[in-house]
Formats: C-alpha cells, sequence, structure tokens
C-alpha cells in the first residue's frame, strides 16, 4: 500500500528533476571555457553514472518518453527509500542455500549472498541526457541501439576459448581470477576505450590538460590513460599496454582520440566490447564539451573480425561538483585472499569429507 | 512475509531490473565467490576496529557469546563512496554496537563476513542510502537521525 502512494509522487519528482537537471537546462549565457592555448577546456571532474543501459530494451525507442524516464527514476528513488527504512533489531540471520533473486546477472554476482548494503552502491540515479534528449541505450550504432551480431569466426574463438576455460580451475592461482579483483583493471570497460560506467559506483573521471598531452584518471582502479595530441605514435603491432596506443587530434572545438594495440587481457576482460577478439581493434572517441555541465563523449568500435557492423554510442559526462579519490585498490585487497582460501578450505572439505566449521 | 520483506524485495527487484537491462556488471569483486550463501550468520557486538581502507572498507566486531569472543571483520563498501555520502571516520566510534547480517566468507576459519546489513542495535541504517533523490520522507529521517547524534 506504501508503494502505491509513494510511486507516483516519486515519479512526478523524479520528472521534474530530470527536466530541471543541468543537462537540460543549458545556461543561455555560457561560454565554452578555453585553456591558455585556446583550445576547450575539459578539465576538472566528470561523471557517466546513469540508468541508462548499454544496450537497448526490446520495444524501446531511442528517446525515452516522459512517462518511461518517471517510471526508470522513480523505480531508483523508490528502491533507495526503501531500503532506507529501519531493519528489524530482532532479525534472524538470512537464509541458509542464499537468498536468489532469478537474475541470472545478479545471482551470478552475488551468488546469493545479498552482495551489497545498498550504502555501497553509487550506480546513478538519473537516465543519460544527451544533447537534450533522455536515452534508452548508450549504444546508438547501429540504429537499434544493440551491439552488432559476432562474425562466424568469433563465434568460433567464443567457444574454443568457452571450452579452453572449462579446463582451467577459476580459483587454482591469483592469475585465474578477474583483472578487477587483482586490482588491475576497472570493470565494465569504465577506463575505457570506450569508458562505459559500471552501473556500481565510482564512475568517475578527473581530466587534466597540457599543450600537447590529456589525461584522463578513472576513478576506478585508479586507471590513467596519458595520450599525446599529435601523430600516431610509431609502435610495433604487438606492443600492447593497459588501455591500448592512443594519440588525439582537434577537429574544431572536438577531441578526437584514436587507440589501437590494445592489451589482449584487457579485451578479454571488457568482454562486452571486444567480445573475445583477439586482433587490432580501432576506437575512436570523440569529446566535446557542450554546457558548464555537459561533456559529451561518443565513442566507435571498429572491430571487423569480431563484429558484422561498425558500432557505437554516446554517454553524457557530468560536472561532478564533488572530489574523486584514489582507490588504492591494492592497499587492502583482502577480497583475493578470501576467495583464494576460501576455495582451498572447501578442496580441504571435498578431500578429507570433514567440514572445518563452526 | 512481512511488510518489510515485501518492501525490500520490491526494492531489490527494482534495481536488479536496472542491472539486467544495463549489461553484464561484476562489482571489484564477485561476493559469490568469496562468501558462503550456505553460512548465514547474525552477529551483534561493539566495533573494535574500522579499517577505512581500499578497496572496501571493513568493520571490526567483536562478538562474545557463552563460549567464545571472537573478533569478525565485516566488509563494506567503497570508501570513496562512502565519503561522497558523508560518512566520516568518527561516524563508527569503536564502542558502539551494531548488528550485522550477512553470510560468512567461504573459509571458515577467517571469520569474516559481508555486511547485507548493518545496524544499529535498535534497527536504524549504519548507512544511510540517502543521495538526494526526493524520496519524500529524505530530509525527515535525516533530521530524525541528527537529533540521535548519528551520521
Amino acid at each position: 500500500m506504501k508503494n502505491e502512494i509513494a510511486r507516483p509522487v516519486l515519479a512526478c519528482l523524479a520528472l521534474v528533476a530530470m527536466v530541471a537537471s543541468p543537462a537540460f537546462a543549458q545556461e543561455s549565457d555560457w561560454v565554452l571555457p578555453r585553456t591558455p592555448d585556446g583550445k576547450p577546456d575539459f578539465q576538472g571532474n566528470w561523471s557517466n553514472a546513469t540508468l541508462t543501459a548499454i544496450q537497448r530494451a526490446a520495444g524501446m525507442g531511442r528517446v525515452l518518453t516522459p512517462e518511461q524516464v518517471a517510471a526508470m527514476e522513480g523505480d531508483r528513488a523508490s528502491f533507495i527509500q526503501e531500503n532506507s527504512q529501519d531493519s528489524d533489531p530482532d532479525r534472524p540471520a538470512p537464509a541458509a542455500g542464499g537468498e536468489f533473486t532469478g537474475n541470472a546477472l545478479f545471482d551470478a554476482a552475488s551468488g546469493g549472498t545479498g552482495g551489497y548494503n545498498l550504502f555501497y552502491i553509487d550506480a546513478g540515479d538519473r537516465v543519460a541526457v544527451y544533447n537534450g534528449e533522455p536515452r534508452s541505450s548508450l549504444v546508438t550504432v547501429p540504429d537499434d541501439g544493440r551491439i552488432p551480431a559476432l562474425t562466424d569466426a568469433a563465434r568460433t574463438r567464443a567457444r574454443e576459448a568457452g571450452a579452453a576455460r572449462a579446463g582451467m580451475g577459476q580459483y587454482d592461482n591469483p592469475e585465474n581470477r578477474p583483472l578487477a579483483e587483482r586490482c588491475m583493471l576497472s570493470f565494465g570497460s569504465n577506463a575505457g576505450p570506450p569508458m562505459l560506467p559500471n552501473y556500481f559506483y565510482n564512475n568517475n573521471y578527473t581530466i587534466v590538460q597540457t599543450l600537447d598531452h590529456i589525461m584522463i584518471m578513472t576513478e576506478m582502479v585508479h586507471d590513467v590513460r596519458v595520450i599525446p595530441i599529435g601523430d600516431k605514435p610509431d609502435v610495433p603491432e604487438d606492443y600492447r599496454p593497459w588501455f591500448g596506443v592512443s594519440w588525439a587530434h582537434w577537429e574544431g572545438d572536438t577531441l578526437v582520440i584514436e587507440t589501437t594495440n590494445i592489451s589482449p587481457q584487457q579485451m578479454r576482460a571488457y568482454a562486452q566490447v571486444f567480445a573475445g577478439g583477439v586482433g587490432n581493434p580501432k576506437l575512436t572517441e570523440r569529446l566535446t564539451r557542450v554546457g558548464p555541465y555537459s561533456l559529451n563523449y561518443e565513442f566507435t568500435v571498429e572491430d571487423p573480425d569480431t563484429f558484422t557492423e561498425v558500432w557505437g554510442g554516446e554517454v553524457p559526462f557530468n560536472w561532478l561538483p564533488d572530489r574523486v579519490y584514489e582507490y588504492a585498490c591494492h592497499e587492502a585487497n583482502y577480497a583475493l585472499f578470501n576467495v583464494l582460501s576460501g576455495a582451498r578450505a572447501q578442496e580441504r572439505e571435498e578431500s578429507t569429507g570433514n567440514l572445518d566449521r563452526e | 512475509m512481512t511488510l518489510k520483506k515485501k518492501v525490500a524485495g520490491f526494492g531489490l527487484a527494482a534495481v536488479i531490473v536496472t542491472l539486467a537491462v544495463a549489461g553484464p556488471v561484476i562489482a571489484h569483486h564477485a561476493f559469490g565467490a568469496e562468501f558462503d550463501k550456505d553460512a548465514p550468520i547474525r552477529l551483534q557486538g561493539e566495533i573494535v576496529r574500522l579499517e577505512w581502507v581500499n578497496p572496501h572498507s571493513w568493520i571490526h566486531v567483536e562478538v562474545v557469546t557463552d563460549t567464545a569472543t571472537h573478533v569478525w571483520m565485516v566488509e563494506g563498501g567503497t570508501p570513496n563512496v562512502l565519503l561522497r555520502r558523508g560518512l566520516r571516520r568518527d561516524c563508527l566510534q569503536p564502542g558502539t554496537e551494531i548488528i550485522v547480517d550477512g553470510y560468512q566468507a567461504k573459509d571458515h576459519s577467517l571469520k569474516r563476513a559481508n555486511g547485507r546489513d548493518v545496524t544499529f542495535t535498535d534497527g536504524t541504517k549504519i548507512f544511510m542510502g540517502s543521495s538526494g533523490t526526493g524520496a519524500p520522507d529524505d530530509a525527515e529521517r535525516m533530521r530524525q537521525r541528527r537529533e540521535r547524534g548519528r551520521c
């Protein structure tokens, strides 16, 4: 009953908040700030946290209706409100066997343990508004908002990779654990390219410019890209650093960043973007400041060996009126220890038949 | 099913829909790989230490039972998010009694668990989800918390 009353109210509030958001209300007297050398000034802290999904759900148009915006943002507001209510101090322990939701994705991440307390999540409370349009997906090319189908070669690779993984123990050693768990790379393609939200937390970036470089630091795992503005660096094909080899040039007031030579490990980790690609895809990113609080970010993925079409998207980066903190992931990464230690404990139990439990 | 459980279920469903549409997401690490879904726990005791560290904060809680005293480590969120939400180190002073429910680490000798729900002994959340969403009772709830001397 409480929800029936609260949800329409929240939906209206969310709609009002969306219309009044900085991205919608561009200041008419705003003048593009420029660096001392006359280039557009992107410097500061930005966030790409959003409720808008990477890919478009079936049956949705490219631009969300006001009702769809209100429903999405209202649901998030309701979720936060309801989970902020007091708990029963006499509550028992949660259910043995885990509490599964029925959603394969979420259950895979939490394993039925409930994962995070709500307070720990900062995934974004608003839909993505790009050039004044509330969007249903971040992918905009092709027109259906979906990442294109894989090539036959990519599908074959995916099958073979799956079979290879099945023969490996994912808990056997630290090297078999995901790069994010090992504090080596952000998850969900946060650091890019392309720089996409991770839908959990810390979707924040700091940009610093000099005459001949732009630095983009991603808060998650403190990933830093230092990109020269100039010609393509002369590097061999097999030189594959984290985030690849990038170079940039100005096209009017838009900074165009091109990237090749991305680390194969990174391509495996950013699975949704690279889909098991093994070649040398070309990424192009375009940054354009369009308002006091808005930075437009476009990206294009060219990987003809993996995808049947070129694809790309548009992601609003919103001004972050807050600090970006160091994410010194190695500081106390107890989780990796716990994961491996847990696997060893289970192996002992299986080999001895003894449940080493209290 | 209690009303509170119904409410929590709805909220969880809402965020899950968002996550499902959003695409494959795995946080810094998979909780299912670290914690044992067959070992639920409820802990009540005093905070003895707060590790305000990356990639996740950890609350150390001393739990006294009839037979033993153990210090449990409870995994929390990234300190970056906690800072942005206004939680300060001094919000959780040693000696504060809290209740935690969650699941124990798979290696049961470690005395570690996830903080699925973390509250004071009267049930109020230690961590508030208020983030300026315009939820109607945000301001009132925060006022009541301040009256009780809580962050």
